[in-house]
């Protein structure tokens, strides 16, 4: 329990309060001229921060690209992947093994690294996807204005369809192969079986990968990132997340820890609300 | 309850163990600060974003000749891999936690808001001594309301690199001297599918055009005066917004691969950069179009005359907490003093101590130039361009509403606009006076 309790704080619970009590500062200079005098003081500011952070076009501008995001990017994730886990499952697939490990072998390499190699495959110079399309006649720029929340969702589905992919296959491969049995006597089909017996019971199993991807989602940040580095149209405060990181490095203005720290203690209340939100309607969906 | 109280007790330890470290370090502090014998063997800590590429004199090479000949003061380079905010901001924590080195690279425009952010020490009396080494503009760019915080390492003057064989196809065999000239030629050049102008998303290189002929901010009565809309603002936004109506100039992320196959397949012939990227364009170009390229003063196509902005360049600041400031700064003279060897990183350097010789591999690309000469003439129609605490804000500011430009969304005119607004926020941010 110790080595526990002092990792956890030292990890978890001291940041949260450090952010948290950062939040209400903001460094200012005090020193008088136009420089200031080259020091800067931590000034407590009560609630500035967080009023500046609730009235602030740029992160609701954020929060909404977030959102499209999480709309189109979640559910075509969560498809696919109940898809690839109902084939593997079903017996037309013998060796399961093989094809789990290379579905989820995304998922084992890091996020950035995952972008990089994306924004590569982007970009219309070297891509050898983009010049294939350009030869079959389909031209397509994965950096224009209404393409990149497509183009980022296709990083993350990418990484992220194995690993859930492994959730619903743990669910299906746990129900009991007697109901099985029992609906083929009953005169079932496959797809009757996979539609009546699979599905109902891998829900539990959908609600925790469904939380998990938005919670995921909300932090989206990897892909913007590192597409902005080829991508400049992508601005310091594409997403919240993006916009924490450039306002604690001083190129969004307000600048610095306090500012950064008000941005990350909302969203964390944001997603706190969406969890609890959609953990409650679905205990409602499953009590009908 | 148990459980509770365990983690309570553990809590109690942590914080207990925090302030022993908290106080261990300041107790070294101060025991080191309260000894400052003379002639003791000092080590100085240096950190550093030089390219240290292939072929270059690698900077660990370099402070290698210096610490053989100083047993004295003995110097340990970092190389920091990563972009200048992201140092700047390990910088800060470091700084704030006693724990910085004494030296660091830091760019012209990024030295007011560090010495706000109070990361600086005064050495105005040890920077004196070596002002004769260094040329005027640069070594005023490393001080701050009169006092001074380090030494210049290279400068960087706006310069026009172009391909002279391509231009010469296209029957363009002089440079355009004005904006109308400018806008004519860069269309001819694209209905060829070529570029002679580049429109980039960047703060240091637009103000550098834009603040050539009159400064953005000035401090006025122990104020800030802003004004990003000067006539020269205007004049580099109009010839800029005519080129993109245009389709005339090529939009471009300066630092994306996409910019080095453009070079190659002459998709850019020409494009306005630092003096610095001579070197780095003659990288993106590779193997192709060696001894095709050439290097001239900006002409007159941003209401700018024969003047020319800075882009860029860098000098090493002593940091706050530095022990031996004095010792860091006779180094450093030394160091950015290195011409040759500062040369081959790339650097257009700021010592005037001797006369910089243009590398050979240069020379080949640029078909036979005497590029130090022309960055000399450059150096010297310089303006001088003072940059506010936070400019790193504005700068992405102006990277932003630029690459809406390339998509029709902005007008260029709003670019700067926005930097003002900007600014001026900004400004008021920190809790510096501004003039309205």
């Amino acid at each position: 329990m110790l080595p526990f309790a002092i990792l956890f704080s030292l990890v978890f619970i001291l940041p949260i309060i450090w952010a948290i009590y950062s939040s209400f500062f903001r460094q200012v200079s005090t020193g008088g001229g136009a420089y200031g005098g080259g020091t800067l003081v931590n000034k407590f500011v009560g609630l500035t921060n967080f009023q500046y952070v609730f009235t602030s076009r740029n992160f609701w501008l954020g929060c909404g690209r977030v959102l499209i995001y999480t709309v189109i990017q979640v559910p075509v994730m969560m498809g696919i992947a109940l898809a690839l886990a109902m084939i593997l499952d079903s017996f037309i697939v013998k060796h399961v093994v093989g094809f789990r490990l290379s579905y989820f072998l995304p998922y084992a390499i890091p996020g950035a690294v995952a972008s990089i190699i994306w924004v590569f495959l982007y970009n219309d110079q070297i891509s050898p996807i983009v010049k294939g399309l350009k030869a079959i006649g389909i031209p397509v720029n994965f950096f224009a204005p209404g393409m990149r929340i497509v183009s980022m969702a296709n990083i993350t589905t990418w990484t992220f369809t194995g690993y859930n992919m492994l959730i619903f296959l743990a669910a299906l491969q746990a129900i009991p192969h007697d109901l099985y049995e029992a609906a083929r006597i009953d005169g079932a089909n496959n797809f009757q079986i996979a539609m009546k017996i699979k599905l109902p019971n891998v829900r539990g199993a959908a609600l925790l990968a469904v939380l998990l991807s938005i919670v995921g989602s909300i932090q989206l940040f990897n892909e913007p990132q590192i597409m902005q580095t080829m991508d400049q149209g992508i601005s310091k405060s594409y997403t919240p997340m993006m916009m924490a990181l450039n306002t604690s490095q001083g190129s969004l203005t307000p600048g610095g820890d306090g500012p950064a720290s008000a941005i990350a203690i909302v969203m964390a209340l944001i997603a706190g609300v969406l969890a609890i939100g959609y953990a409650f309607a679905e205990s409602k969906v499953n009590e009908q | 309850m148990v459980g509770k109280k365990r983690i309570l007790a553990s809590v109690a330890a942590i914080s207990a163990l925090a302030m022993g470290l908290a106080g261990c370090g300041a107790g070294n502090g101060n025991s080191d600060a309260s000894t400052p014998n003379k002639g003791e063997k000092v080590t100085l800590t240096y950190m550093h974003r030089l390219p240290d590429s292939k072929g270059m004199t690698l900077v660990n090479d370099i402070v290698k000749k210096w610490n053989d000949k100083n047993p004295n003061i003995q110097v340990k380079a970092t190389k920091f891999d990563g972009k200048s905010a992201e140092m700047i901001k390990k910088l800060e924590t470091d700084v704030k936690a006693d724990n910085g080195p004494d030296l660091a690279q830091l760019g012209y425009a990024e030295v007011p808001e560090v010495f706000t952010k109070g990361m600086l020490q005064d050495v105005t009396s040890e920077a004196k001594k070596y002002e004769g080494n260094f040329a005027k503009g640069p070594f005023n760019l490393m001080q701050v309301d009169g006092k001074y915080y380090g030494l210049p390492q290279d400068t960087g003057p706006m310069l026009y690199f172009y391909n002279k064989a391509e231009l010469d196809k296209l029957g363009i065999t002089e440079l355009p001297k004005t904006a109308d000239e400018m806008i004519a030629d860069a269309q001819k050049t694209a209905a060829a599918g070529k570029y002679m102008m580049t429109l980039q998303a960047d703060g240091n290189w637009l103000s550098g055009m834009a603040g050539a002929s009159g400064p953005w901010y000035k401090v006025q009565g122990g104020k800030w005066a802003v004004n990003t809309n000067t006539e020269g603002s205007k004049a580099t936004a109009d010839t800029f917004q005519k080129l993109v109506d245009a389709k005339a100039a090529l939009y471009i992320d300066r630092w994306s691969p996409t910019f080095d196959s453009d070079i190659q397949n002459n998709t850019i012939i020409g494009t306005v950069g630092g003096a610095w990227e001579a070197p780095l364009i003659m990288g993106s170009a590779g193997e192709h179009g060696v001894g095709d390229w050439r290097m001239a003063q900006l002409g007159d196509w941003f209401g700018n005359g024969t003047k020319t902005g800075p882009n860029g360049g860098s000098g090493v600041a002593v940091l706050k907490g530095s022990k031996h400031p004095a010792e860091a700064m006779k180094f450093l003279n030394w160091f950015n003093t290195q011409v040759a060897d500062l040369t081959s990183q790339g650097l257009i350097v700021a010592a005037t101590t001797e006369k910089a010789k243009t590398p050979e591999a240069w020379a080949k690309f640029y078909g036979g130039e005497d590029l130090m000469k022309e960055f000399a003439t450059a150096n010297d129609n310089m303006s001088s361009f003072t940059y506010i605490p936070g400019f790193s804000a504005v700068n992405s500011d102006i990277v932003e509403k630029t690459a809406k430009v390339a998509d029709g969304s902005v007008k260029m005119k709003d670019v700067f606009d926005s930097a003002q607004k900007t600014s001026v926020d900004t400004l008021k941010n920190y809790n510096l006076p501004v003039k309205e």
